[in-house]
């Protein structure tokens, strides 16, 4: 964060916790801080998701529409991630100044979300090579306080775990037209199938050693970090048990900061990678299915937005 | 997306009649089958663990501080660096110098599709990963608040393009005698299943993109490094793999990474020779022309003593 400023004696602090695996505010290297998770918060949406980690503020919203699959993947559906980041967040973000950022996190999430492996698209296939459904999954940044892209697909998995989409029967017609045959009932929809959806996890070097989820006062000691997307555990998502144990494969790995890092460091940040996210994915499930047994069992009372 | 009216776009639902030939309608085994016989050769020849000869040279563009030429077989790409300027719009002072990289696709580079001449998303994120790949090796303190311009000017993509303008960088920054830590060499492989195409052509890469029906491990990996440092400077992968495929995949990156070292330094050792070359000759000219004149100035002074 700009405007911090750190002396020699604070930063070689930090450094020498984290080479001890204990940081300033009592974490161990793979801790993150509480988070907040609400969904279902925009009516307009067909899913949405609003998440709080420390003073980042993140809401997140997913549109349906109807498409055609592109020619060389007729039986696939499409998805696309728009991140705003508002000026409320900081007044740097005015204009256009955010936009470098908001480029660079969609693209990454549309990087983890390319693969297969990582989300199935062929669930948003209506007639094949004919209709399917494209998601737009709109992210607004609405405080910044560091550690975006975990925020970020935190609250993208949130989102689609609650969308739902209604079912429509597509027929083929005469002269090659599809015909969409959508039910009367406002609750024939399916939901989607996002257990194998990916996570991002910063890993910020400080030192030779990397934690997760840093505060403002260790991203200044750190010169890279290392953005690894991870695929999650579909098991924990679903009440099925014989569901494969795939997941926790990497999806997109990427480095930010004007920095570089050895190879040995390299190997260890993906493998401390891959805990974090295992970790990370069981606790967002256990909340996730939490919080849709508590929507069924009773109807939420609302009381303000952002609370 | 912006469209250039200045030609006829055709329908906007218009498919490249291509799409419905022979060689675009092939299934994934197909493809699988085309790029690796049984004998483990590649289609073009080249065993899985070999890379294809590189062919490069600086002092390409003469208008440019410094220039570099890379060819891959079919990948052809042309750097040109520009002299230090002034960080248009910015109010604070950098500490830093910047390195401001632009990487653009020939309309006609590559084989599925013609390139729009406004910057597409692609283009924009190669520009973000050559920058984020040059930062750690420039020495940017020597030069604050400046900025260098790296272009890179894509004429044929015949895959593995991002490593081959990472090259071409290196070799134009070393040409414009900007001042480095390490020559900067980078490599790309793609994954598909246990297989890995060390240095992959388009369509190996186009393979690897496709998400298979099994869960095997595929994706794209291009990594780059300061080979004598030992320090990677960018890495970034998509796809979905896991730890033991990263990493073998690494180590053989690696190895690639410092097999280009010897080479890039015979090319930039060659364009120091040719500069002095050119330098002696330029003065050994200038000598001659100097004493020509000279005598020229003799006899005339002999004609003036005679009036």
């Amino acid at each position: 964060m700009a405007g911090l400023l750190l002396s020699q004696s604070e930063k070689l602090f930090i450094v020498h916790g984290v080479q001890d695996d204990y940081r300033s505010d009592g974490r161990s290297n793979l801790d993150y801080r509480p988070m907040e998770l609400e969904t279902d918060l925009v009516d307009t949406a067909t899913g949405s998701a609003r998440l709080r980690l420390a003073n980042t503020d993140l809401l997140v919203a997913v549109k349906t529409e109807i498409d055609v699959p592109s020619p060389d993947k007729p039986d696939l559906g499409k998805i696309e991630f728009n991140v705003d980041c508002s000026a409320n967040a900081t007044p740097q973000f005015e204009g256009r100044g955010g936009d470098q950022l908001a480029v660079g996190i969609a693209n990454l999430m549309q990087a983890a979300y390319q693969s297969s492996q990582a989300f199935n698209l062929k669930q948003l296939c209506i007639f094949e090579g004919k209709q399917c459904w494209k998601l737009f999954v709109d992210i607004l940044i609405l405080e910044c306080g560091g550690n975006l892209c975990d925020a970020v697909s935190l609250a993208v998995k949130a989102a689609l775990f609650n969308t739902r989409i209604p079912c429509v029967k597509a027929i083929l017609m005469d002269g090659g037209d599809v015909d969409l045959q959508l039910s009367d009932d406002p609750f024939d929809n399916k939901l989607l199938d996002v257990g194998t959806a990916p996570l991002l996890v910063t890993l910020c070097k400080i030192g030779d050693k990397c934690v997760v989820d840093p505060s403002a006062e260790e991203e200044s000691c750190s010169v890279v970090s290392l953005i690894v997307g991870i695929t999650g555990t579909p098991s924990c998502y679903s009440d099925q048990e014989n569901l494969a144990e795939v997941g926790g494969k990497f999806s997109t790995i990427d480095m930010n900061g004007p920095g570089s890092v050895a190879p040995k460091t390299l190997k260890d940040a993906i493998n401390q990678g891959i805990v974090a996210a295992k970790l990370l994915d069981k606790a967002l499930a256990k909340a996730l299915i939490n919080e849709r047994k508590e929507n069924i069992r009773t109807k939420k009372s609302s009381y303000g937005f952002l609370k | 997306m912006p469209l250039d009216y200045r030609r006829f776009n055709g329908p906007e639902d218009s498919v490249s009649y291509k799409r419905f030939t022979k060689g675009y309608l092939k299934s994934y085994d197909e493809l699988y089958k085309e790029s690796l016989d049984d004998k483990g050769v590649r289609k073009d020849g080249r065993a899985l663990s070999e890379a294809r000869s590189l062919f490069a040279r600086t002092d390409m563009v003469s208008q440019a501080k410094g220039s570099s030429y890379v060819e891959l077989r079919k990948t052809k790409v042309v750097c040109s660096v520009f002299d230090p300027r002034e960080i248009p719009h910015q109010n604070e002072f950098s500490q830093l110098g910047q390195i401001f990289c632009e990487v653009k696709f020939a309309p006609f580079s590559c084989p599925r599709r013609r390139r729009p001449h406004v910057p597409d998303a692609e283009e924009k994120a190669l520009s973000v990963a050559l920058r984020k790949a040059l930062e750690p090796t420039v020495c940017r303190h020597m030069f604050p608040n400046y900025q260098v311009d790296v272009f890179i000017y894509i004429l044929e993509n015949d895959g593995s393009c991002l490593s081959a303008a990472i090259n071409a960088a290196g070799l134009a920054l070393a040409d414009a005698a900007v001042p480095m830590y390490d020559v900067i060499t980078s490599c790309t492989v793609a994954i598909v299943g246990e297989k890995m195409f060390v240095d992959p052509t388009e369509a190996e890469e186009n393979l690897a993109t496709i998400s298979p029906s099994t869960p095997i491990n595929h994706g794209i990996i291009t990594l780059s490094m300061l080979s004598e440092l030992k320090q990677i400077s960018d890495f970034t992968q998509v796809g979905s793999m896991d730890v033991e495929c990263v990493v073998k995949a690494m180590d053989i990156l690696d190895k690639e990474c410092a097999r280009l070292v010897p080479l890039m330094q015979k090319v930039l050792v060659a364009n120091v020779l040719k500069c002095f070359e050119t330098r002696k000759r330029l003065e050994e000219e200038a000598n001659e022309k100097e004493q020509l004149l000279n005598a020229k100035m003799d006899e005339w002074k002999k004609l003036l003593k005679f009036t």
